[in-house]
């Protein structure tokens, strides 16, 4: 449980908020890149970190990310005419380029130097792995662009999807690294999915529904290692990657892609689940490929918003029979669903001072407390929050079978870095 | 038509939860394996009987003779474990991973932390 002080602080990630000052630090996934897919296209609203704002591409390939409404009376952008290297509001005329700069008033007098004037909010907008990035810091203190590995990769090699989840950020994250609800939530999918299915590890996850838990601290946050029983007293490990504040990466299983998450608050209580597949050595399969664009895996099936077709409004499409006969452990089909469904239940900011955590909590325990530090950290010394290195997210997740004596975090060392070109540890 | 999910799960309908949080009276003992006695352990396991969960706290490195008696008791017992590891700067890799093979097999759950003040924390979290 958490003091409601504490769970205040965790979940507001509005501007001028300690949190929100905080995740202004990071690089963050604001739009797929191919939500803007031309110069010239149409403009699409973005709501980061409670700050509405507006992306466009300009003539020259350019990209823009400022806020949404025109200087002058207010307007919406998304209304604009995105022309000649710039965003014009519909209104009276006023041209924006990607900087946020104002570029032409024409209902102020011909030449007129007011325009020079007026500059709206606006923040870089960087493509990298397919995803649109933004920095909403300070930017004198802006940092190099995320290393993470499903960005660094050949595009043909990694996939990645967004949808809406309709909760605070903190309790979708929170459902990222709870590696204990996999036995149960997901049982059903595990051996079914296209993008799961086969892997020896799955025999030890299905075979021993009481995983031992091992939290340590990293660099960037936390590895969280869940051992279960393998052949010969040794022990299967799924080792967990949690990178400050929001990133988590999933372990492995046989030869299929490396998957995890971004937790991207949108607001308060609503946030964007970014979900990514990637393998590093091989290029994905047209079938995998189909998979996850058919929402298999950890992606999920959604309309033009990214809002889930199983959503709220129809009960996620709740199938009491599957739920009956096992197919599904909860009724809901999807990894993607099943967990959004579950986290939605909880109410938009789920009050943790109501809790009752028990020991297999201890990932979820050591991910609060390590906010909570840094946030204190960073409001009072300004101190940088882990995450933020680039060597903190050059980082993999692992699935491995060792001798009982062996520490995951010896064994496993270089297989929880990210080393291009070589192949994941995984079962 | 506003679905039932749609409707309960809305801000609006949050404030009909129930407020009082259901009651748990767990009982947690905890110890510090590095500064426990031989009577200090003996003390615990004898009221293990009682308690929901032990939590066992050592330093990388430290004093892990007492873990497997205590362990032993809550394995019959069936009380969960949970051991705090905490690995300051002076802590060597080696004496961790040495740490760690002593108190693995007696522990349910493990924690490895650079601060012993995360100790109060995960106590505050178990209500």
């Amino acid at each position: 449980m958490l003091r409601n002080e504490q769970n205040e602080l965790l979940t507001r990630t509005g501007p001028d908020t300690p949190f929100g000052n905080m995740f202004r630090c990071y690089w963050i996934p604001a739009l797929l890149a191919g939500e803007l897919p031309a110069n010239d296209c149409p403009p699409v609203r973005v709501k980061l970190l409670s700050e509405r704002l507006i992306a466009f591409r300009d003539t020259e390939g350019r990209y823009g990310l400022m806020d949404e409404f025109c200087a002058h009376r207010g307007v919406s952008l998304w209304f604009g005419r995105n022309e000649e290297c710039g965003l014009r509001c519909s209104y009276h005329g006023w041209k924006y380029d990607v900087t946020g700069q104002c570029m032409d008033m024409p209902n102020e007098p011909e030449h007129s130097a007011f325009a020079k004037k007026v500059k709206l909010k606006s923040y870089p907008l960087v493509e990298r792995g397919g995803v649109l990035w933004t920095y909403m810091g300070p930017p004198e203190q802006q940092p190099p662009l995320p290393e993470y590995e499903f960005a660094m990769v050949p595009a043909a090699q990694s996939y990645t999807s967004k949808r809406l989840q309709e909760c605070n950020w903190l309790q979708a994250m929170e459902g990222g690294i709870d590696s204990s609800h996999v036995s149960f939530l997901h049982r059903g999918d595990i051996n079914t999915d296209p993008l799961f299915k086969g892997s020896r590890g799955n025999q030890y996850n299905l075979g021993d529904l009481r995983p031992v838990f091992e939290v340590v601290e990293s660099a960037g946050g936390l590895f969280i290692g869940a051992r279960r029983n393998a052949e010969n007293g040794h022990y299967y490990w799924r080792i967990t990657q949690w990178v400050m504040p929001s990133f988590t990466m999933i372990p492995p299983r046989g030869n299929h892609a490396v998957h995890g998450h971004f937790w991207i608050p949108i607001d308060d209580e609503n946030c964007w689940a970014w979900s990514f597949d990637y393998h590093p050595t091989r290029t994905l399969t047209d079938a995998e490929l189909s998979a996850m664009r058919d929402g298999k895996g950890i992606h999920a099936r959604v309309d033009a918003n990214f809002r889930p077709l199983a959503n709220k409004d129809n009960d996620y499409l709740m199938n009491r029979a599957a739920q009956k006969a096992g197919t599904t452990y909860s009724g809901i089909e999807g990894f993607a669903m099943q967990d959004a469904s579950i986290q939605e239940s909880m109410g938009p900011i789920v009050d943790r001072t109501k809790e009752t955590l028990v020991s297999t909590d201890s990932g979820i325990i050591m991910a609060r407390q390590r906010l909570l530090r840094a946030i204190t950290a960073f409001a009072q010394q300004g101190v940088t929050p882990p995450g933020v290195t680039l060597e903190h997210q050059r980082v993999r997740s692992a699935a491995i079978v060792l001798p009982p004596d062996q520490p995951f975090k010896d064994a496993a060392r270089e297989a929880l870095i990210a080393h291009p070109g070589v192949a994941p540890a995984s079962v | 038509m506003v679905s039932e999910s749609a409707r309960m799960s809305s801000a609006a309908e949050a404030r009909f939860r129930i407020q009082t949080p259901p009651p748990t009276n767990r009982a947690v003992k905890m110890i510090d394996l590095d500064a426990a006695s031989d009577s200090d352990v003996m003390r615990v396991i004898g009221e293990i009987d009682d308690t929901d969960l032990v939590l066992m706290v050592v330093r990388a490195g430290g004093n892990t003779a007492a873990v497997s008696a205590i362990g032993t008791a809550c394995s019959d017992l069936r009380v969960m474990t949970h051991t705090v590891v905490i690995r300051d700067a002076a802590s060597s890799d080696a004496a961790l991973s040495k740490t760690l093979g002593e108190v693995r097999p007696w522990s349910l759950m493990v924690v490895v932390v650079g601060r012993r003040d995360y100790v109060d924390d995960i106590l505050r979290s178990f209500r």
